[in-house]
């Protein structure tokens, strides 16, 4: 009998409109996170697409072996393309000229990702996805002025003969790193045989790449994964690039945005599920008093949030997923590789997110609703907003638990959230100390103002509940608006106007006084003369480094440090190091060494300890007196090791230095390559063109992202003023009879909400700055600056924000004729 | 003669409630018995705990002290969902603001108490309930759409349709006009003796009050007297 009573009272509750609130709430709930999670998680695989580009593939497995055809095989099986690569150093020999170089040898399928670009000449061009002919090889452009070729020459490598078949223009998974080593050749893997250059014991890094779904990938990795030996491993993301690092801090971001997105739809859910139980509490005290039970009640009720769930839950993932392909048109513009995959995750993570949002949040008053006593039945209905403490902590916990489930960090779910509820505590007391100072002060105010303040007083906790989600909306739009700032600001930075875009390496101590007269000539600007010693690690305490343990990541990505170390000697620090234990160098240091300090803890050296070098087949040693963190992404010559200058001062060194070229001036590159041939010219022109590119796309998508976080912290402010509707609606109604005029009401009403957003506009601005500092510090690594425009944005916006929407909802109540509105309110 | 049947017995009752500095007694030392059939009425000025009293009697609450029976039952020592069950099965209410669902029809409003209880034939009764009060043609209307008298004959057959053994009426005609309250106290006492129903009113207004076969007078939670009226004419 119960059901029936209960779909009865659904439709009409659907008709009067009070259950689309709470559906609405949890609509958002839902929709907000599939399609943030859709449209992020589109964005990521772009961006990784992007980033996939910059190493030919999505998969990049690495060996010191022949390459293994059973691989290749299982590939394909699982629908994944795949391409060879070796890589190797070599000697080119034209004529009676020759130079070491490094070639890599492709085959047909490279490049898997990106675009291999080739050129002729200046007039011709192989174009984009050039492919590599059998018998030529396609060579950097500075080997064209090296070894004085031109297209169409003959040239030879190992023991075979090419012909130089182009320039190249653009290789995708060319190294990123400033120091690309020696110059770069091109070739087709079917060459390499002839060569003879590959022998048992030569030194070639063969690389497999892959490309395909990512469910495919990931099948194809779990399958492949058990039969590696220990001479093939997966190439990871390349962390210390430009690049590698702008993607993480992308990846960060985007997951902050849907996190606190989330925080803000439990918010709109709480109120909505509030403000209903509220509002019925008389018609389940008058079912009660008719003699219902607690039990029936709880049936009728949990049916309606039941029903309202599912509806919610469906509604919300069709639109979550609707948006997600709206949004794969526009952003598409700007990320060509987006494309909305279907995804289970997001579509579970927004149910998920909804029935936790309506356990947590909307049931805790639906409970409380069942348990309302018959003898409510006599009493006067409470038109007060009520804070529920249990729900805070339900609803509390249930932020947190999303906190966690979104970032999939503990303890950055667990920083995040006590940040918020301190901040919560903190503004509660606040914001009711504040209304309470008011009323000495609003003596002298006219009576608009001393009805708000009346309004905002009486509306004690309430408004103060309201204070930290006005608050927190305000706070995320400052936050998304200004930590893109910060982030983009950090990546221009990172890419000075005018930041050097040439380095020259390999300069003796007797081409600098030549150096110097060209620079001057042609008005170029050098940086300052790093000294360069080449040499090996050796032993660390006297504990032999053995081969394997002494090649790590890093220096293989480096293509032409191989084993051997860049080292330095500087009686100064350089800028973007820091010395984080020790201290650098005093002015009579003797056989000291600084370490960069995440090679420090990768070979587990320590302040203190003996590290052995060999250097021109002398050994020498130092002991380790600084470890220094360095920004890799400065763009600057940066050295693992630098070693104080009493121990390399005497040994013969070759220079590096910097300097910016304006655009249209490449043609001076030819003359100080023809005027100093053994100095390599290094550009890094393209590298930051790529940076540029990834910022701009980056910038779209958060902005993208930043508009969906504003439209739903918009609609929670709607329903948080919704809640208060009745109770306004009773008060207007007495003031009206009592005469108050139209205009008076106005002006109480826009001060009172003006009051409230001015107030939230400047707690969210604190709040913006201490999450700024904290992002700006452990996130930037800068030091903490005041952002001067939020102090008054805030606040502004704050005022605009919350006067507009308040004005909007409760304009209506105000020309309803007084007669009307009483009899509306005695009505209930 | 028959010994009169105790259908509602107070003993010694007290009602205090916490207030801000302690706590307020409302009712001081209230007994009382009403027999089964019998009108009784609970008079008093607005404050004097007439109204508390109902809900102590009608088994909306309990008691701080005392005890209350309705029949056999000891209300005071129930649970909330025990004495729910007794009122599906034994009371009717009629309140001063009518308290109608304002999402559910006049008659699906009737019928809510009958189909709480279970009761198979909810609709038919309901229909023949709304014949009775006079508004079988707004069956269908929701209480917005009715006037204050229509919304209190609509109260007063959702009262009815269980068939209770007793009726409580809280001001019943006190929201209304002169006219229209007479009217639906006319049709209160009307269904009251054609259904044998015990009835318990409470009201400030002496001729609704003269109307019950008996009246207790309460100021400031005591009875002041007890005057044992003959049976009232109440055809």
């Amino acid at each position: 009998m119960w059901a029936s009573i209960a779909w009865r009272l659904f439709w009409r509750e659907l008709r009067r409109g009070e259950l689309w609130v709470i559906a609405f709430a949890l609509f958002l709930a839902v929709g907000s996170v599939v399609s943030l999670s859709g449209i992020t998680q589109g964005v990521q695989s772009a961006l990784m697409q992007r980033s996939a580009q910059f190493t030919a593939a999505d998969k990049v497995l690495r060996s010191s072996q022949p390459f293994n055809m059973e691989l290749i095989a299982q590939a394909e099986q699982f629908n994944v393309q795949s391409a060879r690569q070796m890589q190797f150093d070599s000697m080119l020999f034209a004529s009676d000229m020759m130079q070491l170089a490094t070639i890599k040898a492709v085959d047909d399928a490279y490049p898997l990702r990106g675009t291999l670009e080739l050129k002729q000449s200046d007039n011709i061009s192989v174009g984009e996805q050039a492919q590599l002919r059998p018998g030529y090889l396609y060579l950097e452009a500075r080997l064209f002025d090296l070894l004085k070729l031109t297209v169409g020459d003959s040239l030879e490598l190992g023991m075979s003969n090419f012909i130089v078949g182009g320039v190249i223009v653009n290789e995708p998974d060319a190294p990123l790193s400033v120091f690309g080593g020696a110059p770069r050749v091109l070739m087709h893997i079917d060459d390499v045989a002839a060569t003879q250059i590959v022998q048992p014991g030569s030194r070639i890094a063969y690389r497999y790449l892959f490309a395909g779904e990512n469910a495919d990938l990931a099948q194809f990795e779990a399958q492949v994964e058990p039969q590696l030996s220990v001479h093939q491993r997966w190439q990871k993301m390349d962390r210390e690039s430009a690049i590698g690092s702008a993607l993480e801090r992308a990846e960060r971001f985007l997951l902050l945005a849907g996190l606190l997105g989330i925080v803000l739809a439990a918010c709109a859910a709480a109120v909505a599920a509030s403000r209903y139980a509220q509002r019925h509490t008389k018609a389940v005290a008058v079912i009660k008093a008719l003699g219902a039970t607690t039990a029936q009640i709880r049936l009728i009720y949990g049916s309606h949030l039941l029903l309202v769930v599912l509806f919610s839950l469906l509604c919300g993932v069709i639109a979550g997923q609707l948006a997600v392909s709206g949004a794969q048109l526009g952003i598409q513009q700007y990320l060509t590789d987006y494309r909305a995959e279907f995804s289970w995750r997001p579509l579970w993570l927004g149910c998920l997110t909804g029935l936790v949002c309506a356990t947590l949040f909307a049931a805790r008053p639906m409970w409380r609703l069942a348990n309302t006593a018959a003898i409510e039945v006599l009493k006067q209905p409470e038109t007060q907003f009520v804070l529920d403490k249990l729900q805070l902590i339900t609803g509390a916990l249930a932020i947190w638990g999303l906190m966690w489930l979104f970032s999939g960090e503990l303890v950055l779910s667990i920083g995040l959230f006590l940040l918020c509820a301190v901040f919560a505590a903190l503004l509660m007391v606040t914001a009711a100390t504040l209304v309470k100072l008011t009323k000495p002060a609003s003596a002298g105010q006219s009576s608009a103002g001393k009805l708000a303040l009346a309004n905002l007083r009486r509306r004690l906790w309430a408004n103060s509940f309201q204070l930290i989600t006005f608050s927190l909306a305000i706070f995320l739009a400052l936050l998304l608006y200004f930590l893109r700032a910060e982030l983009i600001g950090q990546w221009q930075r990172q890419i000075p106007q005018g930041a050097p875009n040439h380095f020259l390496v390999n300069i003796t101590e007797q081409q600098r006084s030549i150096l110097n007269d060209f620079a001057q000539t042609h008005q170029i600007t050098l940086d300052k003369y790093y000294p360069v010693v080449r040499g090996r690690l050796l032993s660390i305490n006297d504990e032999k480094l053995q081969q394997e343990s002494s090649k790590e990541d890093r220096s293989e990505q480096r293509v032409g440090i191989g084993r051997e170390l860049n080292l330095t000697w500087l009686a100064a620090l350089p800028e973007n190091n820091q010395v984080t234990s020790g201290s650098w160098f005093s002015a009579d240091a003797q056989a000291q060494v600084s370490i960069e300090s995440e090679l420090a803890q990768r070979l587990d050296i320590s302040l203190g300890d003996n590290l052995a070098f060999s250097i021109g087949g002398q050994q020498l040693s130092a002991s380790v007196s600084s470890i220094r963190k360095v920004d890799w992404n400065s763009l600057q010559p940066n050295f693992y090791m630098i070693l104080s200058p009493d121990l390399l001062a005497e040994f013969p060194a070759t220079y590096i230095t910097a300097f910016y070229l304006e655009a249209g001036r490449e043609q001076l590159l030819n003359q100080l390559a023809r005027l100093m041939p053994t100095v390599t010219v290094i550009s890094v022109d393209n590298i930051i063109k790529q940076v540029n590119g990834i910022i701009d796309q980056v910038t779209i998508a958060l902005s993208f992202i930043l508009v969906i976080i504003c439209f739903a912290a918009g609609l929670v402010l709607v329903a948080q003023v919704q809640a208060t509707l009745e109770q306004r609606e009773q008060e207007l109604a007495i003031l009206r009879t009592l005469g108050a005029r139209y205009a008076f009401l106005r002006n109480a009403l826009v001060l009172e909400f003006a009051m409230l957003g001015a107030m939230a506009g400047v707690f969210a601005t604190v709040l913006a700055e201490a999450m700024l500092l904290i992002v700006q510090q452990r996130v930037f690594n800068l030091p903490f600056t005041l952002h001067y425009t939020l102090w008054w944005l805030g606040p502004l916006l704050g005022v605009i924000l919350v006067t507009t929407l308040g004005w909007w909802q409760l304009k209506r109540l105000l020309r309803i004729p007084g007669a009307q509105l009483m009899r509306r309110v005695l009505q209930g | 003669m028959n010994t009169p049947e105790v259908h509602i017995k107070a003993v010694n009752v007290a009602k205090s409630v916490k207030v801000t500095d302690g706590s307020l007694t409302i009712l001081h030392d209230i007994s009382l018995t009403i027999n089964r059939g019998e009108s009784v009425a609970i008079v008093g000025a607005s404050g004097s705990g007439k109204s508390t009293l109902l809900s102590l009697l009608a088994g909306l609450d309990t008691p701080t002290q005392g005890e209350v029976f309705l029949g056999q039952q000891p209300l005071h020592r129930l649970s909330e969902d025990e004495r729910a069950g007794i009122r599906a099965a034994n009371v009717g209410f009629v309140f001063q603001s009518f308290l109608l669902l304002p999402s559910l029809t006049a008659l699906e409003n009737i019928t809510l108490p009958a189909e709480l209880a279970g009761v198979k034939d909810a609709r038919s009764r309901g229909l023949d309930l709304l014949l009775q009060v006079g508004l079988s043609e707004r069956a269908d209307f929701f209480p917005a759409q009715l006037s204050g008298g229509e919304q209190q004959r609509v109260a007063i057959a959702r009262a009815f349709i269980t068939q209770p053994a007793v009726l409580f009426a809280d001001e019943p005609s006190a929201n209304l006009d002169a006219a229209t309250g007479q009217k639906i106290e006319d049709l209160l006492f009307k269904l009251n003796a054609e259904q044998g129903t015990t009835l318990v009113l409470v009201t400030h207004n002496n001729d609704l009050a003269d109307r019950c076969q008996r009246q207790y007078q309460m100021q400031a939670g005591r009875f002041l007297d007890i005057n044992t009226q003959g049976i009232a004419d109440v055809g």
